[in-house]
């Protein structure tokens, strides 16, 4: 496989140090932010990385395990750094990292990237747009999974009167994060109702499973957002569902 | 030449002498004047705070210190006991104590920020008034930078030191930014008044005063620009709050989980800030079970602001060592020669 797999392997070395250099940074009370160039160099990587395994399937590279894994670790990385910035959440990438460093951790177990692949003769676009818009939403969906996470830990810090700390220092204020986890899963959430649109115009024409619980998730997670921003809901709450329906979400995919 | 600081404070003066020695921003000129006016001083600044007054001054000849201080006494008329009143410091002592000063290290609540300014503003009118030269010049501008490096290159100026700063630092925690939040202070006594002035100071938009004694809410809507409620009204502004602050002297809670629950929906279970700053306390711990709500008592409060007490000591040593190090380096006249 040569170079193509080296490129993961230095995706996730960098993704691994930035979640190493950004826990020290935290802990040593300074302000976050330095895990935002190590998750840039492993965002080049996997750029890399899709590119081998696209030129060698002559379409979007999805078509294994250690694909469909790199290729969500890519999205997730792609919104930390869009999201991450936008929002000044410089601690989701120490949150983030672990994740993008599990996924590529799977992506390079033995034989989840196939080798000998065929080269595709004809693409179907609609096909290709549902794969690859799918599994984009889901590294928005995953980002607002991982602000879920974060919430967790500062709103039970900041309940249970544990305030001190460097990590604490970093964390946003629990406003803003309530607030960029439910944009962030809007996001995935519009991107996800466009792969679905996509799969609905694929040339098989097949309402298959895997779209049923795409549509199912989709359902889902307009539920959860639907009645938090006609409702509200609590930030634990919103932090719960977001999580629990991208976890859930993950576990049915894998399955199929 | 000899460089000199000669002065009193918090440390060395009871109040009743300070305020002696303590200079209107009027006076601060005129003195001044008449201290670079006097036999044998080249040059000179007066700092005076609420918790010092202080005179730099560049002396050629005479007697010293000591002329200097008979001097400032007869000015202020003072003919009590000196022995332990005053602090001198000579030469490189002197451009040291102007840089703790400038730091906030010698300031009652360590690594304050205002003396920064008040010694900006000192050495400011000296200036003005042509009664600096070249000595006290680059000393003071060398203090303006070690001060600014001291406060960026340590914690001496972290964490809130007081119950109502830490009051400020956790709806911050909550919010981000206070800007435009609505505040409640049930109770209109001075630890109110303290915490709420503090919550308007980073950007607090309304505040709303409640207490049993109405008139006494008015009194303290007026005094901090906010508006007065009835005791019996307040549950009615639940809806609209952010930060609740609590300082009543009742026996019991005066605000339960029923009143919280009553409005969730009607705030869309937005974050709410909950301060309890009374002794016995207000507001019933179970409102802190309550998801959206984070509640402090006056211990979370104390025990943060005696650890930012804490840790800014823990800083002096560092700050010490810049500015021996910028002092080592700076070349001042009448300092390192």
């Amino acid at each position: 496989m040569g170079m193509g797999i080296g490129w993961v392997v230095i995706a996730t070395a960098l993704a691994a140090a930035g979640c190493v250099f950004g826990v020290l940074v935290a802990r040593a009370e300074k302000q976050g932010g330095n895990a935002f160039f190590w998750m840039l160099g492993a965002f080049g990587a996997q750029l890399m990385a899709l590119g081998w395994r696209g030129e060698l399937r002559g379409q979007c590279p999805l078509g294994d395990l250690g694909e469909v894994c790199l290729f969500l670790a890519w999205s997730l990385t792609l919104f930390y750094l869009v999201t991450g910035s936008t929002y000044r959440l410089s601690l989701l990438g120490v949150f983030t990292a672990p994740v993008v460093v599990i996924l590529q951790g799977v992506s390079l177990l033995p034989g989840a990237f196939k080798a000998g692949v065929d080269k595709a003769v004809s693409v179907d676009p609609w096909r290709e747009a549902h794969a690859a818009l799918s599994v984009l939403s889901y590294g928005a969906l995953g980002l607002a999974a991982v602000a879920g996470v974060m919430f967790f830990i500062l709103d039970y810090r900041l309940k249970s009167h544990k305030i001190g700390g460097g990590l604490m220092q970093g964390m946003p204020s629990v406003s803003r994060l309530v607030t960029s986890m439910a944009r962030i899963a809007v996001l995935g959430w519009v991107i996800l109702t466009m792969g679905i649109g996509a799969g609905l115009l694929m040339v098989s024409g097949v309402f298959n499973l895997h779209l049923m619980v795409a549509t199912i998730t989709w359902v889902l997670y307009a539920v959860v957002l639907g009645v938090y921003h006609v409702r509200g809901l609590p930030g634990r709450q919103l932090a719960i569902g977001l999580t629990s329906l991208f976890v859930f979400s993950l576990l049915i995919f894998a399955k199929l | 030449m000899q460089l000199v600081c000669l002065g009193l404070n918090h440390e060395t003066a009871p109040v009743e002498v300070r305020e002696r020695f303590a200079l209107s921003d009027s006076a601060l000129d005129r003195e001044t004047k008449s201290l670079v006016s006097y036999e044998h001083i080249e040059e000179g600044v007066v700092l005076s705070t609420c918790n010092r007054t202080e005179y730099y001054a560049v002396l050629n000849g005479g007697r010293g210190v000591e002329q200097l201080e008979s001097w400032i006494c007869e000015q202020r008329g003072y003919q009590g006991s000196r022995e332990g009143i005053f602090y001198s410091y000579v030469a490189r002592a002197a451009a040291e104590h102007l840089c703790r000063v400038a730091s906030g290290m010698n300031s009652m609540v360590l690594g304050e920020t205002e003396i920064f300014g008040q010694v900006k503003q000192a050495y400011k009118r000296a200036l003005e008034g042509g009664a600096t030269k070249t000595i006290l010049n680059q000393l003071f501008q060398r203090a303006f930078g070690v001060g600014k490096k001291v406060r960026t290159q340590t914690s001496i100026q972290e964490g809130a030191t007081s119950v109502a700063g830490a009051s400020v630092e956790l709806a911050e925690k909550v919010f981000g930014n206070l800007e435009g939040s609505s505040v409640l202070v049930i109770g209109a006594g001075e630890m109110s008044r303290q915490t709420a002035q503090a919550l308007q100071s980073r950007g607090a938009a309304s505040v709303i005063v409640t207490n049993r004694s109405y008139d006494k809410a008015v009194e303290l809507a007026a005094e901090i620009g906010g508006r007065a409620v009835h005791f019996e009204g307040w549950e009615e502004e639940l809806a609209q709050l952010d930060v609740v602050i609590a300082a009543t002297g009742a026996p019991h809670f005066v605000v339960k989980a029923h009143h919280i629950e009553a409005v969730r929906r009607k705030r869309k279970f937005r974050p709410l800030i909950m301060v309890d700053i009374a002794v016995p306390r207000d507001i019933d711990p179970e409102v802190g079970q309550i998801e959206e709500v984070y509640l402090y008592d006056i211990d979370t409060l104390q025990e943060r602001a005696d650890e930012a007490r804490k840790r800014r000591h823990e800083q002096l040593k560092l700050c010490e060592e810049i500015i021996r190090e910028e002092i080592n380096k700076a070349r001042l006249p009448a300092v390192n020669d």
